[in-house]
């Protein structure tokens, strides 16, 4: 089962720890800018916290540009062969998220290698905002957000053994039109 | 070589009236004396007084400014993103400092110094440009009058990077107001005693970062290994939780039923309204987003939108408890989104808001007890929660409009214009009071009387521990409670990180020296830290002193003495001037100071060096 690395925007608050434990993993520095996660700040319009890393995907970019066929993917995680790698950070610039990076210190382009299947960003982003889940399950929570938003919710009061409660149920296909 | 991480060696100096910038060594003496951020400042602004024979114009170009991240700055460990600002206070005249949160230190700090010292005046409205480790000044007379938000859009614009960290004033710092506060990440204020205005005098609109280096660290493993402790700590609190979600917005509850809630100028200590502007209002109907500052995990920050009614699409980061406090109960304002407006009002003037709230609520209550005239007033009414009026207000101090200009001056100025206000305004040196009232706590009022800086929290905030377990305390006790705090609070501003997983989730003070140990390679302990930190409370004593501060200074504002909060569980409750003055001698003599609340003239040897 392939696992992806997903980020839920509205949870990040924008402390940057994934940035520091990724630099720390990777490179043994702390130091934001030599990490593979970045979290990306606009503010006030519109207000946004986002980070920003490698989506692994299928038919990447990265990849198609690389003129000496130094990425891969295998396993689920698009690889860079730093046998092959020229430096010419062409893929840095043709990656659609801008999630892969570049560092006057590093001799190659940055990028996320899943850290053997355990992100370092994944354990210890202290907002649950980035996330590790199964590939089958991307979009689950928006669409049980959507589907709660955009339904006729009802609710009924009722008792259970003298306690007050409430439930919530969705009249499907009874709305005016 | 003693110290094997946590600094860069560098101290990066910059002149504005030659337009020089020149990046010095920094010893391994320098260092393990002053470590950081505050201690490095008062060493830096200690020695330029000494070159001026002890006179010098806060806003003059003689007046040094310095900011210092911290040795922790920038690090994986709980909340790494403090820096300070450092210089002589125009609002006192005396040491003033104030941090900040966000990302500003760190990246400062990347670009390969441990400080940054100002000093001079550009001909005309410049920026300082740090890439990296070039510096550049550059002019930009066109960010003239350009509030703090506006400016770090066309500074993004005009440079063509988005990936910088921008420390920037607004109008009322180009206008020298008194307490003009200098603007970080947009909405992280370097509030207290005027920085900004120290900018303004400099003709610097801002300093502009983009730093990438490694930031030294002497044993990585045992870093992570003790962060990861601490965080584990933090987030395993019974408070975590409310801390992410409601963030600084807790403390308004707190402070109401604990009744020292600043309401109408301080007239009273409950508001009754207070569930119209508490965090769960904030969370219910206008929170949209968290904001932390860097490698925190708290987040205290909200971000707040207002989505209907007048002020509707005001965003802004904030309030935290004291601008909620200064700006809404203080002030008589039940209108959250009226008190989000006023805030983001002041981050976009760079105004401090705990001034501004004391400020314009003081003028409220003079007005009300017809020490101001209508006149005064320019013609303009104003009274309690009359939003409008209070917004045109802070609008008039920052642009020094009418009585804005008086107003811009800060406490001293407003009492050398209407000697009454002296009862009405609270103030301590000539600094407005922050957001908790010290009738009902004694260990409060000594924080605010001898706080280096005037009347703010920063130095000390033991009130809580009064609240909760002091009832029994002995004079001794609550010195040393005062002293422990004035002693380890300001260590967090020299590591260069926030104090507040100690003081709200208990973090063990301990983990510091463990930190300072991993990080600069250095063995020591809490209490040889603490030492240090205690030579920089000297020191700025000493600033002081040379200033003019002595025992007569160290006063509380008249309202403390004289007259009692009207409701709640403090009503009626004032402070006794002859205990205060029984436990300020006390305090001196714990502090090794003279009756006179000098420090030893031997004590300046110390710091010639």
């Amino acid at each position: 089962m392939t696992k992806k690395l997903t980020v839920i925007p509205d949870q990040c608050s924008g402390c940057r720890i994934c940035e520091l434990v990724c630099s720390i993993r990777h490179f043994r520095v702390n130091n934001p800018k030599k990490s593979a996660i970045r979290v990306m700040i606009t503010y006030p319009q519109p207000v946004l916290r986002m980070p920003i890393v490698c989506s692994q995907c299928k038919e990447p970019p990265c990849g198609q540009v690389c003129p000496v066929d130094a990425l891969h993917r295998n396993n689920g995680v698009v690889q860079l062969d730093e046998k092959l790698c020229i430096s010419c950070y062409k893929c840095v610039e043709a990656c659609p998220f801008g999630a892969m990076y570049a560092h006057d210190d590093c001799e190659y382009p940055i990028k996320c290698d899943m850290c053997e299947g355990d992100p370092e960003c994944v354990k210890k982003c202290p907002k649950g905002a980035i996330r590790l889940i199964p590939e089958a399950a991307l979009g689950e929570s928006k669409r049980l957000a959507n589907v709660l938003s955009y339904t006729q919710m009802k609710e009924i009061e009722y008792y259970e053994k003298g306690e007050k409660k409430v439930i919530h149920y969705a009249e499907i296909g009874k709305e005016k039109l | 070589m003693r110290i094997k991480g946590g600094y860069f060696k560098k101290h990066l100096h910059v002149d504005l009236s030659r337009g020089t910038a020149e990046r010095r060594d920094l010893s391994d003496n320098f260092i393990e004396r002053y470590i950081g951020g505050r201690g490095f400042g008062a060493k830096l602004v200690w020695d330029n007084l000494k070159k001026h024979g002890f006179k010098l114009d806060p806003l003059g170009p003689e007046n040094l400014l310095v900011i210092a991240p911290g040795p922790l700055t920038g690090v994986y460990l709980p909340s790494s993103g403090k820096c300070s600002f450092i210089s002589i206070s125009p609002a006192t005249g005396l040491y003033g400092d104030s941090s900040a949160g966000g990302g500003f230190g760190v990246e400062l700090k990347q670009s390969g110094i441990d400080v940054l010292s100002v000093d001079g005046r550009a001909s005309e409205l410049s920026i300082i440009f740090i890439d990296n480790k070039e510096t550049k000044i550059l002019p930009m007379p066109e960010l003239k009058g350009k509030s703090c938000l506006e400016t770090e859009g066309i500074i993004f614009e005009k440079l063509g990077i988005h990936a910088l960290a921008i420390a920037t004033i607004g109008v009322a710092g180009e206008n020298g107001v008194n307490f003009a506060c200098v603007n970080t990440d947009w909405s992280r204020n370097a509030g207290r005693t005027g920085i900004g205005a120290i900018m303004g005098s400099k003709n610097l609109k801002a300093i502009v970062v983009r730093g990438r280096e490694d930031i030294p660290v002497h044993d990585i493993a045992g870093q992570m290994e003790e962060a990861d402790k601490a965080y584990k700590y933090m987030s395993e609190h019974k408070y975590f939780d409310l801390w992410q979600q409601e963030g600084l917005m807790n403390v308004i509850e707190y402070a109401n039923e604990k009744g020292i809630l600043p309401t109408f100028n301080f007239k009273d200590t409950v508001y009754a309204k207070h569930e119209q502007i508490n965090g769960t209002v904030m969370l219910d109907q206008f929170k949209i987003g968290d904001s932390a500052c860097f490698s925190c995990s708290m987040c205290c920050g909200n971000i707040c939108l207002v989505k209907n009614g007048k002020y509707t699409g005001t965003v802004t980061e904030g309030p935290e408890y004291e601008s909620c406090a200064m700006l809404g109960s203080n002030l008589g304002v039940d209108n959250f989104a009226a008190i989000l407006a006023a805030n983001k009002l002041c981050d976009e003037l760079g105004i401090d808001t705990i001034s501004a709230g004391n400020i314009v609520g003081a003028i409220i209550e003079g007005y009300e007890q017809g020490i101001l005239s209508l006149e005064d007033l320019d013609g303009c009414e104003i009274s309690w929660g009359d939003e409008d009026a209070i917004i045109e207000l802070i609008k008039k101090i920052a642009t020094r409009d009418g009585i804005g200009d008086i107003l811009a001056g800060g406490s001293p100025r407003i009492i050398e214009e209407w000697p009454d206000m002296d009862k009405i305004i609270l103030q301590v040196k000539g600094l407005e009071q922050s957001a908790y009232d010290s009738r009902a706590a004694m260990s409060m009022g000594l924080s605010y009387a001898t706080s280096d800086i005037g009347a703010h929290h920063t130095r000390a905030w033991p009130i809580a521990k009064e609240m909760e377990e002091g009832q029994g305390w002995s004079d001794e006790e609550l010195i040393d409670t005062v002293i422990y705090h004035q002693t380890l609070r300001p260590l967090f501003d020299m590591l260069g990180v926030c104090r507040l997983p100690w003081i709200e989730l208990g973090l063990n003070e301990r983990h510091y020296e463990n930190f300072y140990k991993y990080v600069t390679g250095k063995e020591v302990t809490l209490e040889e830290l603490l030492e240090l930190s205690n030579d920089i409370y000297d020191l700025t004593r000493l600033i002081n002193k040379h200033m003019g501060v002595s025992r007569k200074d160290d006063t509380l504002p008249y309202k403390v003495y004289a007259r009692p909060a009207l409701t709640g569980p403090n009503a009626g409750k004032v402070l006794d001037p002859d205990t205060f003055q029984d436990i300020l001698s006390k305090y001196y003599e714990r502090r090794g100071w003279d009756k006179n609340g000098l420090p030893p003239a031997k004590a300046e040897s110390k710091f010639d060096d």
